[in-house]
């Protein structure tokens, strides 16, 4: 049987700008960690984990023009894929290629340089095309010399790179793709930075995950890929993955992490292995106080007394939000071919809510790894890597069966929210922009109509999610300042929210993601519902398609004389199987 | 201090969005958190911190401070009137 092998691999972070020098510095135990060199906030006693690299420097590495405006995301993003297409010593002629990366601000870095200036300048609106998600990984993907490729974003926050692995695999053994380059990037910028900030989530000093006196993460930036194949030997393989949703809270994990137990619990029933085959745990170990606890309850829920050795890297890296997915799985591949175990740097003083993690061992025999990545909106997934290419497992609950549309609903206009207090509460409306009450109105009446409760996955597609919050909160920093922002803003600035409230709402614990490649994010997000059902692994998927645009950014369209972007537009769609 | 209670009750309607709450029906002794009482949550805190900042300059660096300062608008008042810097 063949599995997915991992035939390449490339990464740049805060302690290397390749495979070969993040390596040396892990095995080193040298942290990337340190004092702000090029992001230009106002926040600088922050420590962060900053790429070594200038974007003019990354330009050069690239063979572009200094002058080129580009999004750091994007140099990032191209240098880590030009590495691991080179590690796997690609030949794409004639192969179907699909890059899926996992961003979660895209182009925010030149977004936030250029916005004010943009409502003014006619020439700087072709910007407007850097800012998305999707745009930026096509941006990438053309870099790294990949034009031909089918491209796709991945925007769930902080386990993004973890789920364009899983959709990437899932690709390949559904044979929609000969090579699937799957990972994620992302760059700090002042609105990452300004936001985290506002949740009073970021340590003042280097971050101690699992430590008793942990007071939160130091951000960081970074971008890693892997490329994937089909194969029957090898090296290197996925052997198992998973991601389930929390459905608890948009930015809090839950005591007893139940999102990440059932993603952990997944992840291994598919690779066919029990707790005491792994070897090692590379935790999403983020040193807040509440991942960590909600993170060792669910590791002691699986591995009961018998733990494997456990780290977290962000002590290295800093926490790489949607790149940490892919940059913590390359980790995990480099201790498995090197046969050590990175250390959990920042831990001193042992908490007895959490797992005692590892200082580091330097020779160890590794065959399997599991690798977590959490996001917010309780957004959990795990990875199971392996050096034996065992057969991927499904967990086949139906018989094969036809994707059809049970039901349909759709919102285009504002007065269409009217009678949303049928189904949200004033409590619950409080904290909702227009369009995350679009969503949970189409959702729940889509829902409804099926004469369905719950479905078993959430699949959503955005090409700008809550346009509205974001726009507030970047024109609040912009004009006001980095200091004192709404959180409750920024935590709706995440594309996911929407998909998340829709789990919370409906106690959906099953697989939640959400793509968005522009235009395409629908047919992205039907294509996996579709495959889901067909697999047998679900009965029923929600999917919806949900975007907004603001005054201000109808205007960037208008001005360059392109379609304008409607104001409100909701789609809630109900895919059920009728079995074979 | 009545002007500033009401003063905060405004505040606090407008940052957290409480829209079918009027200031008449707020109670400054009745509990911010908790199903007893306005039902706010750990997020409002963090909102409630950016509120004393943008408009007392009082500045709160941990968010479990917070706890018992905002227990109720009475509370609040108390604490911004003894820590105010405008």
């Amino acid at each position: 049987m063949e599995g997915i092998a991992i035939t390449g691999y490339g990464i740049v972070c805060a302690i290397g700008n390749d495979a070969s020098s993040v390596l040396r510095s892990l095995r080193a135990k040298r942290t990337g960690i340190g004092s702000m060199r090029y992001l230009q906030s106002c926040h600088r006693e922050l420590p962060v984990g900053e790429v070594k690299l200038s974007n003019g420097e990354m330009k050069r590495m690239l063979g572009m023009d200094d002058a080129a405006i580009i999004s750091r995301t994007v140099l990032m993003g191209a240098i880590a894929i030009r590495q691991a297409m080179n590690h796997a010593n690609l030949s794409i002629k004639g192969k179907r290629v699909v890059v899926i990366s996992g961003t979660t601000v895209g182009g925010m870095d030149i977004t936030e340089r250029y916005f004010l200036r943009m409502q003014e300048d006619d020439t700087l609106l072709p910007l407007i095309e850097k800012h998305d998600c999707g745009s930026s990984t096509r941006e990438m993907a053309d870099l790294a010399g990949l034009k031909e490729a089918e491209v796709c974003a991945i925007s769930t926050a902080c386990s993004s790179a973890a789920n364009a692995i899983i959709v990437g695999s899932e690709m390949l053994q559904n044979d929609e793709a000969d090579i699937v380059i799957a990972g994620g990037t992302e760059a700090l910028s002042r609105f990452h930075l300004s936001g985290f900030n506002s949740l009073m989530i970021l340590d003042r000093e280097c971050c101690r995950p699992f430590d008793k006196k942990r007071a939160g993460l130091n951000l960081g930036e970074g971008a890693a890929y892997v490329v994937l194949q089909k194969r029957l030997s090898g090296e290197l393989f996925v052997r198992g993955y998973a991601n389930r949703c929390d459905a608890f809270h948009q930015t809090a994990s839950s005591e007893n992490g139940e999102g990440a137990f059932l993603a952990m619990s997944e992840a291994l029933q598919m690779a066919g292995l029990k707790p005491q085959n792994i070897q090692y745990i590379n935790a999403h170990g983020t040193g807040t106080p509440n991942n960590d606890s909600s993170e060792s309850a669910a590791i002691r829920r699986i591995f009961g007394e018998h733990i494997p050795l456990v780290s977290s890297t962000k002590g290295f890296t800093g926490h790489t939000t949607s790149a940490s997915g892919s940059i913590e799985t390359v980790i995990s591949l480099l201790a498995l071919q090197n046969d050590f175990v990175p250390a959990s740097l920042g831990c001193q003083e042992q908490d007895d809510a959490c797992i005692a993690p590892t200082q580091s061992v330097d020779t160890i025999s590794l065959e399997n790894i599991l690798c977590n990545s959490f996001g917010f909106g309780g957004n959990d997934s795990a990875l199971v890597i392996s050096k034996t290419p065992a057969p991927l497992r499904v967990d086949r609950k139906y018989k094969e069966a036809e994707a059809k549309v049970l039901a349909e609903e759709t919102i285009t206009d504002i007065d269409q929210l009217k009678d949303y207090r049928e189904f949200i509460s004033a409590g619950e409306s409080r904290r909702m922009g227009r369009l995350m009450k679009a969503a949970t109105i189409t959702s729940l009446k889509a829902l409804r109509k099926a004469g369905i409760e719950r479905p078993d996955a959430i699949i959503t597609a955005t090409a700008y999610g809550m346009l509205e919050t974001s726009e507030k909160f970047l024109i609040d920093m912009l004009e006001n300042g980095e200091d004192t922002l709404s959180p409750t803003l920024f935590m709706q600035s995440t594309h996911n929210t929407l998909s998340s409230a829709i789990a919370i709402r409906t106690k959906c614990h099953g697989y939640n993601v959400t793509y968005s490649q522009g235009t395409h994010s629908f047919a992205w997000a039907l294509r996996d519902a579709r495959r889901l059902i067909e697999s047998g692994k679900v009965k029923t998927v929600l999917v919806g398609c949900h975007d907004e645009a603001t005054p201000t950014f109808q205007d960037f369209f208008r001005r360059q004389g392109k379609p304008v972007p409607p104001t409100l537009y909701s789609k809630s769609i109900v895919l059920g199987c009728i079995t074979s | 201090m009545e002007q500033l209670i009401n003063d905060l009750k405004l505040q606090i309607k407008e940052a957290l969005n409480l829209e079918e709450l009027t200031v008449e029906d707020f109670d400054e002794n009745a509990p911010l958190f908790g199903e007893d009482g306005i039902g706010l949550d750990s997020i409002d805190i963090l909102e409630l911190i950016v509120l004393l900042e943008k408009q007392y300059g009082i500045r709160l660096s941990n968010p479990k401070e917070g706890k018992a300062i905002f227990q109720s608008v009475k509370t609040i008042a108390e604490y911004v009137q003894a820590n105010r810097k405008k």
